[in-house]
Order: structure tokens, then sequence, then C-alpha cells
């Protein structure tokens, strides 16, 4: 084979896992965009069947499934679900639980990494034996501790058992590791104290490891399923994700409705990355983000 | 105060946030759901003491008298009252034997009934605070639910559940095939990624797409995609291949369900393995061609060995991941003979209230990913994790 041979079966090679990997989406959006019944040019109304095959498109004009599309499933979903409420839902449950491991894992990666105190050796196979233990062990201790608290339907319920964690924990100190100490020694000389060298030295050459950690945290949490399904019992209290389930209850017949709903849960997420590519694929967080 | 006391203190200072979330949130969880596995806890009984009741109505169904009605003495009503009827059936709580002994040998009838009378009695009261007014003693065994410790009740019914052993063969049946599948597909978009093509970083950037995409909504779109007058049928039927229900065959829901997770994943790993295969020196390869090396050779013999902490990383990882799946299945499969242990761990404690069973089996579950994890560790040098 020759170089040129090599370099176009790996151009197929992999333009055809672009077009596996993209497939699902373009082919919910084309759902999505589609709508539920038109009028046609005669002023009849027709039901539109998304199943067709094969199925009719046009360029020009415009034709998915024979139809003109639309962005009528969108809107149907604000109308028949508190779909603003959950997003604005998610975000604060998202937001939150960024902004906590963010400021939690970073103080206890600085303790953990840089200071001495009684016991951190402990502490520390202690978190790490925890690394293995199945999510499903402590999960139902966990759900009954807030049913206790009275925080079922509450935002409490939703992000405070989720606002640390020991991957976060071990990312940070990992990074905090990795910095010179010569960096602090001059300000310890100069009698800087520690919480000083933190916020002034440590910190902002931290930005890098934050920023992956963060976004990190924001996407898992945004698609997080489980824990919103069993905190959530309320529709006004949903996330997205269980929001979609109950969604799915009713309307799972009405693949329009359901398409608009997931893309429009996905593609936020789909933004996030592109924006933040750089942290995402390069940082160490690539190496642990799910099974 | 002396610098290492400081040191310390700051040290506590930092640390005790991220030390008490862990330890309230993880660690003695770990411990409870060791304890409830060894009881029979119910998230039903677990709320008994706090329901309330109305003592008033409840007494008054349970005599067939109204407390104004003419002529009744605590006396009279006391012949008509039965303890153990009323609290079963009128105030309607579950009571175990040892209780139902207690109530009747310690409650107060004739204070409740002058109570009665005398329309003194509260319309809404919890349970706890009934039993602490009208108990003579004992009343502090209503006043905390205290599961029954039932040994290995739990296990042995474990080894007995013919649903159990299909949900954990389940899903050993889906990591042992997700798992070598999605780690060979990734390795080889990445072996064919290193090669010098331009766009690689557009590669990357749509290969990892899928895996941060919500589960919830991916499981959606995958739905519609496996239906059976869906896309994928109409495509297979180009091929002449007869359509499938997918999702409700049950021989072909979970493998379904699997292809939509290698879809998830795979790209992902590509890119771990893809920074691996860049840290390979080209004069190997170079030197191995000179050699007369083919593909295969170059493949097997020099990429799979370098890569091997990689390998060993992504299948540790891919394998506890798998063993855990859960949302795809919660949202895609509906035969119960295709679900996996985390589901079937689900449904005991949050459908059936079956918190203690339940427990049960997430304890088997961590001693299986637990063991086969020390496994793949004797296999793996340390350093790959961190």
């Amino acid at each position: 084979m020759t170089v040129k041979t090599k370099l176009i079966f790996a151009y197929i090679a992999l333009g055809i896992y672009v077009l596996i990997s993209l497939f699902p989406f373009v082919w919910s959006g084309l759902i999505a965009f589609t709508p539920v019944n038109f009028v046609d040019e005669q002023g009849n109304k027709q039901g539109v069947d998304i199943m067709e095959w094969p199925p009719e498109f046009k360029l020009f004009p415009l034709r998915f499934f024979g139809a003109p599309p639309t962005l009528e499933s969108f809107a149907k979903v604000f109308e028949i679900t508190p779909f603003a409420r959950w997003i604005l839902n998610t975000l604060l449950y998202a937001g939150l639980v960024t902004i906590g491991h963010l400021v939690l894992d970073s103080l206890g990666g600085y303790a953990f990494a840089r200071l001495k105190f009684p016991l951190k050796n402990f502490w520390f196979l202690l978190f790490l034996s925890t690394l293995m233990i199945p999510g499903h062990v402590t999960l139902i201790p966990v759900y009954n501790l807030m049913v206790n608290m009275d925080f079922i339907n509450t935002y409490w319920g939703l992000f405070l058992p989720k606002l640390t964690g020991v991957f976060g924990l071990f990312l940070m100190r990992q990074f905090f590791m990795g910095i010179p100490h010569s960096l602090e020694e001059a300000a310890k000389m100069d009698g800087a104290s520690i919480p000083r060298r933190f916020f002034t030295i440590i910190l902002p050459i931290s930005r890098p490891a934050m920023a992956a950690l963060g976004i990190y945290i924001f996407l898992g949490t945004w698609n997080d399923f489980l824990w919103p399904l069993l905190i959530t019992s309320q529709k006004e209290m949903y996330t997205l994700t269980a929001g979609l389930n109950f969604f799915r209850s009713s309307y799972y017949t009405i693949w329009q409705y359901m398409m608009a709903a997931s893309l429009m849960i996905t593609l936020p997420m789909v933004a996030v990355f592109l924006g933040a590519q750089k942290y995402f694929v390069e940082s160490g967080a690539a190496s642990g983000v799910k099974g | 105060m002396k610098e290492k006391t400081r040191e310390s203190l700051y040290g506590y200072l930092f640390a005790s946030p991220i030390i008490l979330s862990i330890l309230i949130f993880t660690i003695i969880p770990v411990f409870t759901a060791l304890y409830y596995s060894f009881t029979n806890y119910s998230p039903l009984d677990a709320r008994k003491y706090e329901f309330s009741f109305n003592p008033q109505d409840a007494l008054s169904m349970h005599l067939g008298f109204f407390p104004d009605e003419q002529g009744l003495t605590v006396e009279g009503l006391a012949e008509w009252i039965d303890v153990e009827l009323f609290m079963d059936l009128d105030v309607g709580v579950n009571l175990d034997e040892e209780q139902v002994a207690l109530v009747k040998q310690h409650l107060d009838v004739n204070r409740l009934l002058q109570d009665f009378l005398d329309g003194k009695l509260a319309t809404e009261m919890p349970l706890k605070e009934f039993m602490g007014t009208y108990l003579t003693q004992g009343s502090e065994k209503f006043q905390r639910y205290v599961p029954k410790w039932v040994w290995l009740d739990n296990f042995n019914k474990m080894l007995h559940d013919e649903y159990f052993w299909i949900s954990l063969k389940n899903a050993f049946f889906f990591s042992i095939v997700v798992v070598p599948v999605q780690t060979l597909i990734a390795v080889l978009l990445a072996v064919v990624a290193n090669t010098p093509i331009r766009g690689k970083g557009f590669f990357k950037a749509i290969f990892f797409l899928p895996s941060i995409t919500s589960s919830a909504a991916i499981s959606m779109i995958f739905m519609l995609i496996y239906t059976k007058p869906g896309i994928l049928n109409r495509l297979l039927g180009i091929v002449g291949i007869v359509p499938v229900d997918w999702l409700e065959n049950p021989a072909t829901a979970l493998p379904a369900v699997m292809i939509m997770n290698i879809w998830t994943t795979a790209g992902y790993f590509m890119v771990t393995f893809l920074a691996g295969l860049q840290s390979i020196p080209t004069s190997i390869y170079e030197a191995a061609e000179i050699d007369g090396a083919g593909f295969n050779r170059k493949f097997w013999q020099i990429t799979l060995p370098l890569l091997r902490p990689q390998v060993l990383f992504v299948s540790i990882m891919g394998f506890i991941g798998c063993m855990q799946v859960f949302d795809q299945i919660y949202f895609l499969i509906k035969n119960i003979r295709n679900m996996t242990t985390s589901f079937y761990i689900y449904q005991n404690a949050f459908q059936y209230g079956r918190m203690g069973y339940a427990s049960a089996i997430a304890m088997a579950l961590f001693v299986v990913i637990l063991a086969i994890t020390m496994i793949q560790r004797k296999l793996v040098p340390d350093e790959a994790y961190f």
C-alpha cells in the first residue's frame, strides 16, 4: 500500500464513523422539524407519516417527509409541559453542583496536596477505597436520609449530596501537586498566610484544571437521570431528564415532540462541549467520564 | 501559634467540607447499606410512626357510636373495644406481634375513652404521639422505626431468586460484549486517526459527541430508530433483512441497548487511545517496516502491546460502568427477563418497597465488581490510574 492509498483508506474509515456518530442526531433533528400535520397547497389538512418509506425529502421547496419543516414541535413542548421550569431546575442543579465541586474540591485538593494535618493519610486512603463502590450501594441510605430531612421535591435534596466528590478531589490534588513548590516559597518567606498563598498564587494558575473539572461536573449533572428521578415527584421539580421520562409516558407516540424535547436536552451540552473542547479532549478529566 | 499547628488548622479548615460530605454521603451510607442488607427494611414501615390519623374518627368508627350520643359511659364502651382490630383496621397500621401484645397490655383504654367522650381526642395525631399519650408503658417501641434483623435471609433469598440471577447474567453478558467491542473499535479508530491525516481535531470532536449526550435523550432517539417501521429496519430491508421489533423482542432488546452503549462510548475511548498512540515513537514502526512487517503484524505486535496500560484502563473503567448500566435499561428495556442488576436493585428498593433486599443485591454487585477490579488490577501497573 502506498502512503496515498493508506490515507484514502483512513479518510473513508473515519468518514464512515463520522456518519455513524452523527446519524442519530441528524435523524432526530429531521423528525423534530417535521410538523405533525400541515395544510397542503389545495388547502387540505394532512397528517405526516414520519415512518413513510422511502422518505420524501426535497430541497426546493424544503420538504421533510413531504411537509414543510417547522419549529412548532419545539414550541409545543413548552406548551404541554413546564419545560422552561425544567430548564431552570436543571440549570440550578447543574450550576450549584458545579460551584460546590469547584470550591470544595479545590480547597480539599490543596489541603491534601500541600498541607500537613493529622490523619491526612488515613482520610486519603479511606477516600481512595470509595472509588470502587458502585453508586447503587449508597443510593438507598442517601435517599432515606433525604426523606428523613424532608428534602424530597426540594433543590436541597437534589444538590446537597452531590456537592463534592472523591474524583474531583483527586483531580485537583493531582494538579496542585504538579505546581512547583518554589512558586509558594517566595510568598512564604514574605510571610504570606496559607489562604493568601492559595487564593493569590495557586488559584490563578489553576484555571485550566478548574475549567476541566467544572465542565465535566456540569455535563455529568445536566445529564444525570437517576437522582432527579428519585428525589423529584412533582412535575414542577423535575429536571430535564426526569421530565423527559414523564413526558414520554404521555406523548411517546408523537415522535416529533419527543425528538424536539430530546434535542433540546442534548444540544446545549453539544454547544458547551464544542466551546470548551480543548479542556475536554486534552485534560485528565477525559480519562474517567463514563463507562 | 506554631507554624505546624497553624498548618494543621488550615488543613482541616480547607479539607473539612469535603471530608464531612464524603463521610455523610458515601462512607456512612456504605455501612448503612451493609446494615440494611441484614434487615427487612421497608420504606413504608419506616414512615408508619410519622403517619397521622384521626383518633376521634377511628374510634367512633370502631365503636359504632358518636361521642355525643346519650347514655354512653366509659365502662359501657370498654366492652366494645377490641384493641388489635382497632389498630389494624381503624387506625390502619401494620404492627408486629410484639407491638400488638404491647398495645393490648398497656393501652390506657379508660383514658382514651374518657377523652373520646369529653371530645378531647385530637382530630389529627401522628401515631408516635398517640402511643406516647395513651400507652402506660412501652411507647418507646413506637418512636423510631427499627427494621427487623433477619440475619442472612436476604442473601439466602437472593441465591434462590431467579430474577436476581437473570439480572446478573444480563449485566455480565452486557459487559462481556460491550467492553471488548468498544475497546476494539476505539483502538482501530485511533490507529486510523494516527496516520498523517488532516482534520484530526474535527474527527476527535465528532467521535466524542455521543459520549457527552444525556443517556435519557439518547435512549429516546434510539427508541425511534429501533421501532419496527423505523429507519434501522428500512435500511436493513435494503439488504433483505426482515424487520424486527428490536426493543419489544426479548431476544434483541438487550443487544440493541448494547449497540447503543457501544455507540456512546467507543468514540470517547478512541481519544484516550489516540493520546497513547501519539506517545509511541514512529521509529519503532519504521524499523518494523524495514523488517517487512505488514499492518496486521504491526498492529498485534507493536501497537497493542504498547497500548497495554490504556487498554487495561479502558476495559476496567468500561467494565465497572457496564456492570452498573441503568439509565438506558430504564428507558428501553420492557421485559423483566432483559433487565440488569442495577435496575433490579432500583425496582426492589423503589417500586417493591424492599430496601433490605435491594441493599443485599447491591452488596453482591459490589463484591462482584470488586473481585473483577482486583483481578484486573493485578494485570495493570498502578500508574495507569491517575
